[in-house]
């Protein structure tokens, strides 16, 4: 059977079938065991009573007592249940890596001296090693930043795509705005995947300075001092306290490139959808979900200045091209935001007559004078500094609704601020798609 | 010695849990979504490399660097952003002059490299600043200021601010001016990006190597982002301004800028703090390994 790397089959790779023995089993017959060569690499063996884990003994722990002076005589015969860890870690089959590595990372001991026992539905199952599931973990993490960084370039093209046909005006700065909210999260994800990956090779190199002791320990010919110089060494990583301090924020960090990595995706959809090629395709589209995907898109130029107050009544499904109309909101949107000095409000409302689709949109901004009302919908009619508006934003807008058969309306005063009435019909007048829009100049 | 301290600043926590993680061995580390906050920090403690982000809702990065420069004018100030605009990075230099600008996401081990390198520079301008306080003046041959750049208006500015307390050389192209630099040691560059039809790119990138001490103005009708976000870090060019820039602006610039000159003259670890980083492409790689071996052979010649 093969596991995919996605669902639980994570855990399923890492499990060594070890066979666990049982609390009643004297403390001779684990010295057996301990010293099988196939189990050389485990650290601890699992102790299982009717199926069910009941605890852990390490080798450390497990040779501490029975290497001691006369053990062996006084021990040998005792069952192991009064020497063992009755709190081993444990880790579901059907958990992620990631929940698994998060769950391990926070409740390790140090030093590391037990592997981890896999469970399904409470039984036993088998024995994971830790630097196993970590390695495991790091290797996810970095398919994961070579998928988003696909991702990042795919969306960068797609972005010129976008500026490169002039119908979307005003686009540069948001291009800008998008390229930034995931340049965030994709920074801190690739940077605790760094710092990840430089911690892994630490932890390695302490396991591998505690197996050496071990073996030491278990060396016949090892001499006491071999063993005292071991001991020293493993003191010191075990002083280390830079590294244990820093697996323990280690989870917090990945619980941080998950989030990330889920803001990158949705920014990625969104886009998508914004910026379908077809864009004069039409579709049944409810127009609330438009107005959804225009905020989303927007953010960046909204988020910190406008607070948006939503009343979107629920909507029949109209025939449109949906790509288009995200474009219509996002210019409303945009220039309501351009319109306020400080903090302002922009408040969104839709509702629907039995042959029309109602929207409208309306900021508290500065309003636009009388003498200039009659010209905003003219192409390249800006009352904004070069750089900042091309003047199109509205002329479009108007082509748009147009060739939906629709009709938008402003009213404005003057320091109060500026409403944008949209209606489209609900059965749409023409019968031909929209067709694509003709360059303005 | 203790450990250098760090301002880590930016709206987005993750952000700054991320990068303490990286500066976890060696350094302490503040860190802060506030900018205000940060300001206080730079107030009470003695920091000595402040990372920030550009874009926040309360302040800009470049404005929180500007008031950095005068709290704590040994703290050397970087910035770490994702949205390269021209304003910000015009900003950063003129008003910020951050010691490198850098993008997120971010490669960690170039940011640890060069935190690591500001601390030190740093750390070397408290120890300055405790100690000598007055630097000596040495009487010293007049400052030059050399032009590269077309425009008369630019030569006329120069000429009128500067020209009573100059020697002023007009570099009539890039030949010119790379045999005036070679000469002698040049105070204060006033250039644009294009000279005719060559890029002088490379030569600014290679001032700071000729004379540590030399102070760059770009004046220029070009305004491409990630090309002057270069000039920042391979250059240190300590003003950005856009053509056409009013003459109150500009003669003000080159008053400051030469007043800058003495002052890393007589205070070296100055120059410690405009330290460039290597130049990034290999064109102008090429073409400065040029220039200096053309340099090596002029210098020989006239025995400077
Ligand atoms: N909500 C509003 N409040 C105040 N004025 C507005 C508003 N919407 C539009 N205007 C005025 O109408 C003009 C034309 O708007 P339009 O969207 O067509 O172009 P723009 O916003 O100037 O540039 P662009 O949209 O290309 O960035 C604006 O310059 C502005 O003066
Ligand atoms: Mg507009």
């Amino acid at each position: 059977m093969h596991s995919s790397n996605r669902s639980g089959g994570g855990v399923l790779a890492l499990i060594n079938p070890i066979k666990a023995i049982s609390p009643a089993c004297p403390l001779e017959e684990v010295a057996e065991e301990f010293f099988k060569p196939e189990y050389a690499k485990v650290l601890s063996l699992p102790v299982v009573e009717n199926g069910l884990p009941v605890g852990v003994i390490s080798r450390y722990r497990f040779m501490d007592i029975y290497l001691k002076r006369y053990a062996r005589e006084l021990h040998g015969k005792r069952p192991i249940r009064h020497f063992i860890n009755d709190k081993p870690l444990l880790v579901d089959l059907d958990q992620t890596l990631a929940s698994a590595a998060q769950h391990v990372a926070a409740n390790m001991q140090f030093p590391l001296t037990e592997d981890f026992i896999v469970i399904r539905q409470g039984q036993y199952v088998g024995v994971g090693f830790v630097m196993d599931l970590l390695k495991a973990m790091e290797r996810q993490m970095q398919a994961g930043t070579e998928e988003l960084e696909k991702a990042y370039s795919q969306l960068k093209s797609s972005q010129l795509a976008l500026v490169q046909s002039e119908k979307m005006a005003s686009l540069g700065q948001m291009v800008a705005g998008v390229a930034h909210e995931i340049n965030t999260p994709l920074g801190y994800v690739q940077n605790n995947v760094a710092i990840g990956q430089e911690l892994f090779s630490q932890v390695q190199t302490m396991i591998a300075g505690y197996e050496a002791l071990v073996d030491s320990l278990l060396d016949e010919r090892a001499n006491e001092e071999q063993i005292a110089a071991q001991m020293k060494l493993v003191a010191a990583m075990r002083n280390d306290v830079n590294v244990q301090e820093m697996l323990g924020e280690m989870h917090g960090l990945m619980a941080d490139s998950l989030y990330g990595i889920g803001q990158i995706s949705e920014l990625v959809i969104n886009l998508k959808n914004f910026s379908r090629k077809d864009a004069a395709a039409t579709d049944m589209m409810d127009l609330n979900d438009c107005i959804e995907s225009a905020l989303n898109i927007g953010r960046n130029v909204l988020k910190n200045k406008v607070e948006v107050i939503k009343e979107l009544g629920a909507l029949p499904r109209i025939s449109c091209a949906p790509s288009q109309l995200n474009q219509v909101f996002l210019n409303l949107f945009t220039n309501a935001a351009q319109a306020m000095e400080a903090q302002g409000t922009l408040h969104i409302k839709s509702w629907h007559s039995d042959d029309d689709v109602h929207v409208c949109v309306a900021d508290n901004g500065k309003g636009i004078p009388e003498e200039i009302i009659a010209r905003i919908f003219d192409p390249f009619f800006t009352t904004k500094p070069v750089g900042e508006g091309t003047g199109l934003g509205l002329a479009i807008t108007h082509q748009i609704i147009q060739q939906h058969g629709g009709e938008i309306r402003v009213e404005s005063r003057i320091g109060e601020g500026t409403h944008f009435h949209i209606r489209l019909p609900i059965v749409s007048a023409r019968a031909a798609k929209p067709a694509l829009l003709e360059a303005t100049a | 010695m203790s450990k250098p301290t760090l301002l880590l600043i930016d709206d987005e926590e993750r952000i700054l849990r991320s990068l303490r993680m990286l500066f976890f061995v060696g350094y302490r580390v503040h860190m802060t979504t506030d900018p205000h906050e940060a300001i206080r920090i730079l107030r009470e403690e003695k920091i000595h490399v402040v990372v920030s982000d550009q874009r926040m809702p309360v302040m800009q990065g470049s404005e929180l660097l500007r008031i950095a420069r005068e709290t704590s004018p040994a703290t050397m100030r970087i910035l770490l952003t994702g949205y390269s605009d021209l304003d910000a990075s015009i900003a950063s230099v003129n008003e910020g002059e951050v010691f490198r600008y850098l993008m997120k996401p971010w490669n960690a081990e170039e940011v640890k490299s060069v935190v690591a390198e500001a601390a030190a520079i740093a750390e070397a301008s408290f120890a300055v600043q405790s100690h000598t306080e007055t630097a000596s003046d040495v009487a010293i041959a007049k400052p030059r200021v050399l032009i590269m750049d077309h425009d008369e208006t630019t030569a006329r500015t120069v000429h009128e601010t500067l020209g009573d307390r100059c020697e002023i050389v007009w570099a009539s192209d890039a030949q010119h001016a790379m045999e005036e630099l070679a000469k002698q040691d040049i105070s204060v560059v006033v250039s644009d990006l294009m000279l005719g039809e060559t890029n002088v790119g490379y030569i600014l990138k290679t001032i700071k190597q000729l004379n540590p001490q030399t102070q760059c103005i770009v004046v220029t009708t070009f305004n491409d982002t990630s090309r002057l976000i270069d000039l920042i870090n391979q250059a240190q060019i300590t003003r950005f301004l856009p053509k056409p820039v009013s003459k109150g602006i500009f003669a003000r610039n080159l008053e400051s800028m030469l007043e800058r000159f003495h002052m890393v003259r007589s205070q070296p670890v100055l120059q410690k703090r405009q330290a460039v980083a290597p130049i990034s492409d290999p064109q102008e790689q090429v073409q400065a390994g040029n220039f200096m071996g053309m340099l090596g052979r002029l210098r020989a010649r006239i025995g400077a």
